[in-house]
């Protein structure tokens, strides 16, 4: 009895926490990454990600399009953040435009870009990702 | 004072109003994960070592690590690490080079790999590049085995056979 309850407690917190994914500081990836998990960034990636919650730490970097439920940006991030919860920290540095339902910006984070708040409905009908580059 | 108290609202009217608007802002779609990152990526000690490619990730591209990585989810295309391990019920499809590759899971493709391990739940499809493998019962393996790593691309930077032409001292 004692052992069944030893089991099913760590199952259940497996359930609810993600899957996280790390790329450490010296991977480049090239391409697609997609994940209903965790995904933090410390290396470099060029392309899209997908993440259910997205962490790029400082002295990651990200070049291209970032579609998250939750997006901490601690690194460098160029190109486009879909993300309905945004966390952009002093060290960030952020070029191109933020979509956001509810956004934090620390002191110091280096920002250029637009930062556009958006329904909550709007991420969920996000299949396609508009085309807004100019 | 007569400044805030726009025109002549109803006392109750702002009150209706105020409690509506925070509604259709349903921000709780899920707030606990906004503080865990925050304290998790403060580690900095996540910042080296393995490289992570959980269950749950899929790549389609390339990677390349100067450090180890560890695949459980899925890579269509090329992996290039130090130590490549490729976890029981991963899938990689494309050429994994590396040192040292173990795989447990599937790679349909082309392992390259100085020491290669193929435990007894790895199946590949392809051409397996060694200069030193094991195989446990139970892999699957459809393909060539050739101990050839570093003798035809990799001659300059095989470490095996250090020769003493190679030990070059400024003058």
């Amino acid at each position: 009895m004692s052992t069944f309850s030893f089991r099913t407690r760590p199952k259940a917190s497996e359930e609810k926490s993600l899957a996280v994914s790390h790329l450490s500081r010296a991977i480049t990836v090239n391409g697609v990454l997609d994940t209903d998990g965790e995904l933090r960034i410390h290396g470099h990636v060029l392309g899209r990600v997908n993440a259910e919650r997205l962490v790029i730490a400082p002295g990651g970097s990200v070049e291209g399009d970032v579609v998250a439920t939750d997006a901490l940006i601690e690194g460098r991030l160029n190109g486009r953040i879909f993300a309905i919860n945004v966390t952009l920290e002093s060290s960030a540095e952020i070029t191109g435009r933020v979509f956001h339902n509810t956004i934090t910006v620390a002191r110091g984070a280096r920002i250029d870009a637009r930062m556009p708040w958006r329904p909550p409905s709007y991420f969920e009908t996000l299949d396609q990702l508009p085309e807004t580059r100019e | 004072m007569t400044m805030f108290n726009r025109s002549d609202k109803p006392a109750d009217a702002p009150d209706t109003t105020r409690v509506q608007t925070p509604a259709p802002a349903p921000e709780p779609v899920r707030p606990q994960p906004v503080s865990q990152p925050m304290a998790s990526a403060a580690r900095p000690s996540s910042s080296t070592g393995v490289s992570v490619i959980s269950r749950a990730l899929k790549i389609t591209g390339q990677l390349e690590s100067t450090e180890d990585i560890r695949i459980d989810g899925e890579v269509d295309g090329d992996v290039r690490g130090v130590s490549v391990t490729v976890g029981n019920g991963a899938r990689v499809k494309g050429t994994v080079y590396g040192d040292a590759v173990e795989l447990a899971g599937t790679v349909d493709g082309k392992i390259e790999a100085k020491k290669v391990v193929l435990t007894g739940t790895a199946r590949m499809t392809g051409d397996v590049v060694h200069q030193d493998i094991k195989i446990e019962s139970g892999a699957f393996i459809d393909g060539h085995l050739k101990p050839e790593f570093g003798k035809s691309d990799g001659k300059s930077k095989a470490a095996s056979t250090p020769r003493p032409v190679e030990v070059k001292q400024p003058v």
